[in-house]
């Protein structure tokens, strides 16, 4: 209870921030307080999917149906913050860049983390039985993983970035503002709890259905 | 189960005839992907025409309508057992990994006859200028190991779900995507006279890679 509290105020004291507190990059403009909410979004994004797939791995080994809680969890919201992350973006490429979407490396290896998540999830949701579901979407989620790693060294081979990326570039990094890192890297841990606050509760809800489900089958 | 290397690979060779012999039987596997391959090519060069000069927008649709080829046909091989009930008889006679490997393999010479057809007149119909044939097949070979380990993989997983058929095109084309990305580059620079022997090693790299992964998979494939 008090963890959440201190949550939600940590989030909502550093977003005031954001705006009010921290200054602005000048090419960027207004722009530059996408970089508080899209990059820790982004982060989540490929953070849940690792979280996913390690997961999987862990339910074929050990066969514990926790392990799929959590892989299914992960990417559930990982799912959301990938959107997020997507939708943010691609905002932030029609103000600077003119075009809502045009296949840069970025937008490409988003794109493919998405369509990765939804195949996971479109596997999940046509298997009813749960050991068989998480034996299966395992399998699959241990297959994509392969893909990850190369599509990342194909992607930069064949689309050329449209600009060069002044948030992503590590050298822009090092020129930021410290006011804009204090916020940037409050806000990246803000987040990162949450992920994990939202996985805990996903990951007890799931327990507690399986539970009642069980005392159903035993009681009938 | 059969554990000694030759007698696995006795098991392969018996699952392999055995995909050909049935399909050979019937025909109405091949005979539906061949017409759907060259529908979707007829598609295309009817609605673009003859597109000589632009060999950079060939190599996209090339590998379109071979994707597409794979889609449509690819995942037959495992829905076509759990559709004739024959799965758990095959099951009682292979292990899992010989029967993915017998299929997989089945899968590809599957994927090389579409090509053997489709390719030739693709190059036809939409006035292509002649590829340099080494690099141009040593893609293609090398592209189709992928699609064909890529959607064994997921066919093997979709057969077993309700959706089956409905499912295996969106749930394929993550994996499918390096392949296509790797064969559009390889094929348009093979065109531009340029070199294709990054595109081709990471395409064996993939192929070898998710070839790796699959055979540590296809262990947990059925227990039920």
């Amino acid at each position: 209870m008090i963890g959440r509290a201190l949550l939600f105020a940590w989030i909502a004291g550093w977003t005031i921030a954001a705006f009010a507190w921290a200054p602005l990059v000048p090419v960027l403009g207004e722009t530059t307080r996408v970089l508080y909410f899209h990059i820790p979004a982004a982060w989540i994004t490929v953070l849940a999917l690792g979280w996913s797939m390690v997961h999987s791995l862990l339910y074929l080994r050990r066969r514990r149906l926790e392990h799929d809680d959590h892989a299914a969890g992960a990417a559930e919201i990982g799912i959301l913050f990938c959107i997020a992350a997507t939708a943010s973006g691609s905002l932030w490429a029609k103000a600077m860049w003119g075009s809502y979407w045009n296949w840069d490396p970025r937008e490409t290896s988003i794109f493919f983390l998405l369509l990765i998540y939804a195949a996971y999830l479109a596997v999940r949701s046509a298997i009813d039985q749960d050991e068989r579901r998480a034996r299966l979407s395992a399998i699959y989620s241990a297959a994509a993983f392969v893909a990850v790693p190369f599509l990342m060294f194909v992607v930069p081979r064949i689309y050329f970035s449209l600009h060069p990326d002044p948030i992503i570039n590590p050298r822009g990094k090092i020129d930021m503002d410290p006011r804009i890192r204090v916020v940037f890297f409050a806000l990246l841990i803000g987040f990162t709890a949450l992920f994990f606050w939202m996985l805990s509760l996903r990951v007890r809800v799931a327990r507690l259905e399986r539970r009642g489900l069980a005392a159903q089958g035993g009681a009938s | 189960m059969p554990t000694n290397p030759s007698s696995s690979a006795a098991a392969v060779w018996a699952v392999l005839r055995k995909e050909c012999l049935s399909e050979w039987r019937t025909r109405y596997g091949l005979n539906a992907a061949l017409l759907f391959a060259i529908t979707s090519l007829a598609a295309v060069s009817f609605s673009i025409g003859r597109l000589g000069d632009r060999s950079d927008v060939l190599a996209g649709l090339l590998w379109i309508v071979l994707l597409f080829a794979a889609l449509a046909s690819l995942a037959h091989a495992f829905v076509r057992e759990v559709e004739g009930r024959t799965l758990t008889m095959l099951r009682l006679v292979a292990a899992p990994t010989a029967i993915a490997i017998g299929k997989l393999l089945f899968n590809f010479l599957f994927l090389a006859l579409i090509e053997v057809v489709t390719v030739p007149l693709f190059l036809m119909l939409m006035g292509a200028p002649a590829p340099r044939w080494g690099s141009f097949l040593a893609l293609l070979a090398l592209g189709s190991v992928g699609l064909a380990i890529a959607s064994t993989v997921v066919g093997a997983i979709i057969s077993q779900t309700r959706g089956r058929g409905a499912l295996f095109a969106g749930t394929s084309f993550p994996l499918l995507l390096p392949v296509v990305a790797a064969a559009v580059s390889g094929t348009r620079a093979q065109w531009n006279g340029g070199s294709v022997d990054a595109e081709l090693r990471l395409l064996a790299a993939y192929a070898v890679a998710l070839l790796a992964m699959s055979l540590l998979l296809y262990d947990h494939l059925w227990e039920d």
